[in-house]
């Protein structure tokens, strides 16, 4: 399911309240021309599981913060933010869960550059 | 009182690997667990997007390396559904058979860690050790292997199961089935274990499904929720198969939740054996050139021993344009402060052996 990200928090919300108690994961996908963030959410109750799309610019990423809802966000959020550069609005984050990258692209972004070249073997015989 | 901060790790007997604590403490009441993770941080997510698809599952195998087989056929599954690929019947119970058989020795090791971390219990970490190594070499028969098995192919398996493979494991699994009853009339009789065990480390149904954790800790909390039941794939459906459910929520749940599973296991195997047909099930060779998947998105659920893992994939010309594991052990880490926190600090161990961590899968 595509969601506008200005509608994405009221919409879970909504969902919240029909019953889709349990949040499965959070990821992103760089598309090279746009980013998306993936949320999957579950009913237990109702053993349905619903996935939200939301699409945002390369250049204006974030995304508001669900932990309010779901605990378990906590550490996909801070996952996100390392890895793909998208900011979450509405809450603190006090520290790098993952790892510390300084000066470099988000490592998960396509336009990341590997530092070592994909094969070395040059030079050997 | 004044809150002390102390710190566990990186390297610690108990840590299962590379995992640092940075505790607060008032007196040995827990305030506040705060896990570091990132050590073994190997970016498999990122790696796979530049492997063609049947390199990867050698990846994917270490990140849980207690239960390699899970993630493969996780992994694999992912792909047969990118590619709209039907797995062999023989294939499917086959698959299911050594699934079950790593739960068993994932169990094993996972009851045996966690007396371990308890101190004290030394013996049963020696018999969990012991009746692991039984299974594996049981898989070693199946698939060549010990440990990294990377057995399963597209639409079924690198090699059928050896002649004589049935008999062999029908007889070890007796074996196990005696073992397990030992193993929890050692344990259930002793005070130091349930003094550690019982009504430590709680955390009620609706935290539990809050906090997102999963697998064995999650049907511990008294949820009847396992991917084998609500989801069901290959043959779970054919094999009455029910989830093990506790409501006691503690560490001894955690733990008497892995002794019904194993149980569970071994009656599910003896089953497929007897349901099992004749037939072929090998899998198509690794270096098929499969059909273009650009942009085709697939999730796929798989319950492995420390609890769901989702696959979502997104696909590009012969190999993945993103994948994105779900790993059961990074959620449930993460729901280690809500649980340990208001109880003493040395159960603290106690609490996050329960949980059956693997920092491979942690950090991914």
């Amino acid at each position: 399911m595509k969601v506008e990200r200005e509608k994405f928090s009221e919409t879970v919300d909504k969902m919240r309240k029909e019953g889709f108690d349990y949040l499965v994961k959070i990821t992103a996908v760089d598309y090279g021309d746009h980013l998306e963030a993936v949320y999957m959410l579950r009913s237990i109750a109702g053993n349905k599981d619903e996935t939200l799309e939301v699409q945002m610019p390369e250049d204006d990423a974030w995304m508001p913060t669900i932990i309010h809802l779901y605990k378990a966000a906590d550490w996909y959020e801070r996952e996100m933010h390392e890895m793909f550069g998208i900011s979450i609005k509405g809450r603190r984050m006090d520290r790098l869960l993952l790892e510390k990258w300084d000066g470099i692209d988000p490592p998960f972004r396509k336009t990341f550059v590997w530092d070592t070249p994909y094969r070395t073997d040059e030079g050997k015989k | 009182m004044t809150i002390t901060r102390i710190n566990i790790g990186p390297v610690h007997p108990s840590t299962h690997g590379v995992l640092r604590l940075v505790v607060d403490i008032e007196g040995d009441t827990i305030v506040k667990v705060e896990p570091h993770i990132g050590y073994l941080h190997r970016g498999v997510e990122k790696l796979a997007e530049t492997r063609m698809y049947m390199q990867i599952p050698p990846y994917t195998e270490k990140l849980d390396y207690v239960a390699p087989m899970s993630y493969d056929d996780a992994y694999v599954a992912a792909v047969e559904a990118a590619l709209g690929v039907d797995v062999k019947e023989r294939a499917q119970y086959v698959r299911v058979i050594l699934l079950e058989l790593q739960r068993i020795a994932s169990h094993l090791f996972g009851i045996g860690a966690m007396c371990n971390d308890m101190g004290q219990m030394f013996t049963v970490f020696m018999w969990g050790f012991k009746d692991r190594d039984i299974v594996l070499k049981l898989l070693e028969d199946a698939t060549g292997s010990r440990m990294f098995y990377v057995n399963m192919r597209l639409g079924g398996l690198v090699r059928d199961l050896p002649p004589g493979f049935e008999d062999e494991a029908l007889e070890k699994l007796d074996y196990i089935d005696r073992r397990i009853k030992e193993y929890e009339s050692y344990l259930e009789k002793n005070s130091i274990f349930m003094e550690r065990t019982k009504g430590i480390g709680v955390l009620d149904t609706e935290a539990a499904i809050n906090l997102g954790i999963t697998g064995p800790p999650l049907r511990a909390s008294g949820v009847d929720y396992d991917v084998r039941k609500n989801n069901p794939y290959y043959v779970y459906e054919k094999l009455h198969f029910s989830p093990m459910v506790l409501y006691s929520s503690d560490n001894f749940a955690r733990y008497k939740i892995k002794i019904m599973e194993i149980k569970e296991s071994i009656r599910l195997v003896r089953e497929a054996f007897r349901l099992m047909p004749e037939g072929d099930a090998l899998g198509m060779p690794v270096k098929l050139r499969s059909p273009d998947t650009k942009n085709r998105i697939v999730r796929v659920s798989r319950e492995l021993p420390r609890g769901e893992c989702v696959m979502y994939m997104v696909g590009d010309q012969q190999k993945p344009y993103r994948l994105s594991i779900r790993s059961p052990n990074f959620i449930n880490l993460a729901a280690l402060d809500e649980m340990s926190r208001g109880g003493r600090i040395a159960d603290l161990f106690a609490t996050m052996g329960s949980l059956d961590l693997v920092m491979g899968c942690v950090d991914r």
